[in-house]
């Protein structure tokens, strides 16, 4: 799947044109479309005693997004990307899904801050949220956290963790279609320590030789789609072994696949796809699975 | 008999605004919400001018206006364009647009930067149509 249009999801605090620049090396990967999201929580313009529905705060609250999109929008008009904007009142979720059927983007964006309130609201549980309802690819993006800058080669280092799910095997596909921005790509798999509980060191080497062979394999076919892949095995907590190698290879994202079945269980997405998004310092593409089972 | 004239913007505003215009000085306003409508429209209604918006979700008027002008069937119906977008980025997106997918396009007749007053559109609208 070629990311052609992508959905950036901004509320200028957390994603504004440095993050979307950092982005635009999908022009490599296909990219000719970025629709803008802007929106406006309800209780911000809501009715309050006295004063009735904002709607002066609302105009000035739309306007100021205007502003923004159109300064944007001047830029990658320029560079011969299409560009659209919305600007709504709404709630976060059901807006994004909205824009996402008419749109149909490749990609969703959405920002995560470091800071305490937005963490909550763009993270944790409006991604497991999305992820719930959506079968689009969502990059939760961040800034680094040392320096609060944007990670310029987004594309350039990415670590991709594979469960061996199937939702794996279609990130495998997507990440294929990113060949041209990616420059080397690390593959990890972590196998948990209980699977390595056996008096015998032959079994237990057997377990790391088993999985390594699989991972060179993926390399294999990465390779020849002409994807520079470096395979690790790891053995631990599957959280803290994935933000470990993140930071051992200095990968510029963490790219996850989200098992739809495990999805349903409040498992995956319940706890490792949603702490990997929501805690990470890594930007995270999350992948979700299909939504027909 | 009265002339059709399409208004393509996402701004309901500004649309009430333009069809206002344009009913009370007797032409016939036909309006879309998008870049994706406004296409529909022209080719469904084949209007006598087009006002056009730039920034627009599905499909913005950058292309709309380069699909215009670059179409046989098309390319004679005028078009004003009214935006937000500067028409220093709308040229140089022009320009690109043509070395992409081929054509020169030739300068909109009439760019509009938003807002202006009900009489600046008036004038624009009869210079082009009458």
């Amino acid at each position: 799947m070629k990311i052609r249009k992508l959905l950036f999801v901004t509320k200028f605090e957390d994603l504004c044109y440095d993050a979307l620049n950092s982005l635009l090396a999908l022009r490599n990967a296909s990219l000719e479309h970025v629709v803008f999201l802007n929106v406006i929580e309800r209780d911000k313009v809501a009715m309050k005693r006295g004063s009735g529905y904002l709607k002066e705060e609302e105009v000035k609250l739309k306007e100021t997004a205007n502003i923004r999109f159109i300064d944007w929008a001047e830029n990658l008009f320029e560079m011969g990307l299409e560009v659209g904007a919305y600007m709504e009142v709404s709630t976060l979720i059901p807006e994004i899904l909205k824009v996402a059927q008419k749109e149909l983007p490749d990609l969703i964006v959405i920002g995560h801050s470091h800071k305490g309130v937005l963490k909550q609201l763009y993270a944790g549980s409006d991604v497991t949220e999305l992820i719930r309802r959506t079968e689009i690819p969502i990059l939760v993006f961040k800034h680094r956290i040392e320096d609060n800058i944007v990670p310029e080669k987004l594309f350039e280092r990415p670590l991709f963790a594979t469960n061996w799910s199937d939702t794996g095997k279609k990130s495998v596909e997507y990440i294929k279609d990113l060949k041209d921005v990616i420059g080397k790509i690390h593959i990890m798999h972590v196998v948990k320590e209980s699977a390595l509980k056996s008096l015998d060191t032959h079994e237990v080497q057997k377990v790391r030789k088993v999985e390594r062979k699989r991972l060179d394999d993926l390399c294999d076919e990465l390779e020849e789609a002409g994807i520079n892949a470096k395979p690790h095995v790891y053995v631990g907590d599957p959280q803290k072994e994935i933000e470990k190698a993140a930071k051992e290879y200095q990968a510029s994202m963490i790219i996850l696949g989200s098992s739809e079945k495990a999805a349903l269980l409040e498992r995956w997405v319940g706890s490792i796809s949603k702490n990997i998004a929501d805690q990470s310092a890594f930007p995270c593409l999350l992948i979700p699975g299909n939504k027909n089972i | 008999m009265s002339k059709k004239v399409l208004v393509v913007d996402d701004d309901q505003d500004v649309r009430s605004f333009v069809v206002t215009v344009l009913e009370e000085n007797q032409y016939i306003p036909l309006v879309a919400q998008d870049g994706v409508e406004g296409l529909e429209m022209i080719e469904k209604e084949h209007p006598d001018l087009v006002i056009l918006d730039v920034l627009m979700p599905r499909g913005s008027g950058i292309r709309l206006y380069h699909k215009l002008k670059t179409d046989e069937t098309l390319e004679k119906i005028p078009v004003i364009m009214f935006t937000g977008i500067a028409l220093r980025s709308f040229l140089k997106s022009q320009k690109v647009l043509d070395e992409f997918k081929g054509g020169e396009v030739p300068k909109p007749d009439i760019y509009l930067e938003k807002p202006v007053e009900p009489e600046e559109l008036l004038a624009a609208i009869k210079k082009k149509i009458g």
